[in-house]
């Protein structure tokens, strides 16, 4: 069916899609290890968070699932009996904040029990909290997710951990709610996010595309528009000043999520996924431009 | 850690100076530290800067030299990071004096997403195809034991392009900082920790305090030469929200604390009374006027009074030139 489009066009263009999609797909499992991880950088061992974000691009793309099998099974290595999960397995106390990107993979995989044991873990890390602070216009007293246990929460790993805890019907949770509130509060006045504070001494911070994608992308459907639009329209309105694959990827997932127009942004997207050069090819980011360029949503219901 | 991964990793370290750990470093003779002047960034100082490295005994012939600039935030209009043309200067010298490769990677303190640091086109853009750059905040680490006591954490995870090196070079922009009084080379260190194992900024190092961690790194992780972009440096709120403070010159020694005094005092403090740059005088040369020998232009020339932070008002002296 052609939607009253010229016949064929269509057609032709979901094909050229599908194509583009299986190559980009094929490109991103050329870095695989025989063990079934993924590094950062061509050269590097496997990581959690690229081998994590390749399985969620496999999910986004359609891919069947036979392609992730390896990917699951090494990631499944990573958790610890705690059902934290681990940057690699030489190092078992690091990285623990990707046990909320761990969780979204094994939301979408379905398996269960490693998704329990991660959203237990992440149910009982709360970030370190301190009294307000006059040089900082935020709340230091509430909870949000930090990098480290035993520190400050921040934008991304919070924002990472609410992914998580909405795809699993956890949104109500008491963590989830104040974990919203941390983000909210962690906005920029004229929009989007920085990585941590919005403002000191009165000077706003600058808005950064990935955290301002990924927190917008957390944060649809639990929080009211209204205190969201100006971070929409800062992405929409400055656009053409993103330049990296990743800000790009980001601003593609979260205006999407939100039903604006990406288009001009996917054209972009597309080509730069066809032109980095390999020794500059951060798989992780490479497989967030995927899932921008695919249709199905991976980290909003 | 389980006991393979550790025995990879000692054997990795076997194999890197870099990382061979701070005792008394106390040279017989003191501290060489050079200014060169630059009054902007239009010009290329490979030739000169190599001909300082060589004066100052560095051997680079068949080396494998990493070049740790400082590139913690993006502002377009702030003068926040080692400027590129610094950058490319110090990597051609390095090439000029036969090192067999030169890396310039940045574990940046701010920003994750590496165009904004080690993997942005303009430095690609203006550096020799045969210098390589890498992203340190996501890859390979290898733990090493810390070599000091004052952070309480028993390993530093050290990205492994900094362990693999031969030589290290630190290379901050001279700056003020709002906690820290100054950042230069030896906090410049936090840099080749990756932000995957310390997160967006390294907040487990603030909560073990700044000044320890900066010690302890600079016990555990041998730099084996200092270039500090003085060109364009910051004053006020620093490292992040400061002012341009034009000095006109980079400072360039192989004693990181020599290197990191002379640029206090080219700003007007008296690095005595900086706490973390007195600790490190403990162990490391080059703090005390006395123990530096200024090689190059007249400090004089580059003096400056670099505007601080009312609480850091008390820990300016001079003049020292």
């Amino acid at each position: 069916m052609t939607l009253g489009l010229t016949p064929g066009y269509n057609d032709d263009v979901m094909e050229r899609s599908a194509s583009e999609t299986a190559a980009l797909v094929e490109r991103l499992l050329s870095f695989s290890s025989p063990e079934g991880g993924l590094p950062y950088y061509r050269g590097n061992s496997s990581s959690a968070e690229p081998t994590f974000l390749a399985a969620l691009a496999l999910f986004a793309s359609g891919a069947p699932t036979e392609r992730a099998k390896p990917l699951l099974s090494w990631v499944k290595t990573l958790q610890n009996l705690d059902g934290s999960v681990c940057v690699n397995p030489g190092h078992r106390g690091q990285g623990l904040w990707l046990t909320a990107q761990a969780a979204i993979v094994f939301h979408h995989y379905g398996l269960k029990e490693n998704l329990k044991r991660a959203l237990d873990f992440l149910l009982s890390l709360r970030s370190v909290t301190v009294a307000n602070d006059p040089r900082l216009r935020q709340d230091n007293t509430l909870a949000g997710w930090p990098w480290v246990p035993g520190t400050f929460g921040w934008v991304e790993p919070t924002a990472w951990s609410l992914i998580a805890l909405h795809l699993s019907g956890q949104a109500g949770r008491p963590r989830a709610v104040e974990g919203r509130k941390f983000l909210l509060d962690r906005r920029i006045p004229s929009g989007g996010w920085n990585y941590g504070n919005p403002s000191l001494d009165d000077k706003e911070l600058l808005p950064f595309w990935d955290t301002t994608g990924l927190a917008l992308a957390a944060l649809r459907g639990q929080a009211d528009i209204d205190r969201l639009r100006p971070s929409l329209d800062l992405v929409e309105k400055r656009q053409d000043k993103i330049e990296s694959l990743c800000g790009l990827a980001w601003a593609v997932i979260s205006l999407q999520a939100y039903g604006r127009d990406a288009g001009r942004l996917r054209t972009r997207l597309r080509n730069l996924m066809g032109s980095p050069a390999e020794e500059d090819l951060h798989v992780g980011n490479f497989a967030l431009g995927l899932m921008a360029l695919s249709q199905k949503r991976v980290f909003t219901a | 850690m389980k006991r393979r991964q550790f025995l990879k990793d000692a054997t990795l370290l076997t194999n890197a100076v870099a990382l061979s750990g701070i005792t008394q470093n106390v040279p017989p003779e003191p501290c060489p530290v050079t200014l060169l002047p630059m009054p902007d960034y239009s010009r290329d100082l490979s030739r000169e800067i190599a001909a300082v490295m060589s004066g100052d005994g560095l051997q680079l012939k068949g080396k494998k030299v990493l070049l740790k600039p400082n590139f913690v935030e993006a502002h377009a209009e702030r003068p926040i990071n080692t400027h590129i043309a610094v950058i490319a200067s110090a990597a051609h010298a390095c090439l000029r004096l036969g090192a067999a490769e030169v890396i310039v990677g940045e574990a940046s303190g701010h920003r994750r997403d590496p165009w904004f640091s080690a993997l942005n086109p303009s430095l690609r853009g203006i550096l020799d195809k045969k210098v390589k750059c890498v992203d340190l905040n996501h890859g390979d680490a290898v733990s090493v034991p810390n070599a000091g006591r004052r952070s309480g954490l028993p390993v530093f995870y050290v990205a492994k392009p900094v362990a693999g090196a031969d030589i290290l070079i630190s290379m901050p922009k001279m700056k003020t900082h709002h906690w820290m009084a100054v950042t230069l080379c030896l906090k410049n260190l936090f840099g080749v920790l990756p932000g995957v194992y310390y997160g967006w900024p390294k907040n487990l190092l603030h909560f073990r305090g700044i000044d320890n961690s900066i010690l302890d790194l600079a016990r555990t992780v041998k730099v084996h030469y200092n270039i500090i972009d003085g060109v364009v440096g910051m004053e006020g709120d620093g490292p992040i929200m400061g002012k341009a403070k034009p000095v006109g010159a980079l400072v360039l020694s192989p004693f990181p604390l020599a290197a990191d005094a002379t640029a206090a005092r080219l700003m007007g403090f008296d690095p005595q009374r900086i706490p973390y740059l007195f600790q490190a005088g403990r162990f490391l040369p080059g703090l005390k006027q006395q123990d530096v020998v200024i090689r190059g232009e007249k400090p004089a020339r580059f003096a400056a009074q670099f505007d601080c932070p009312e609480e850091f008002r008390g820990m300016r002296g001079g003049p020292f030139f």
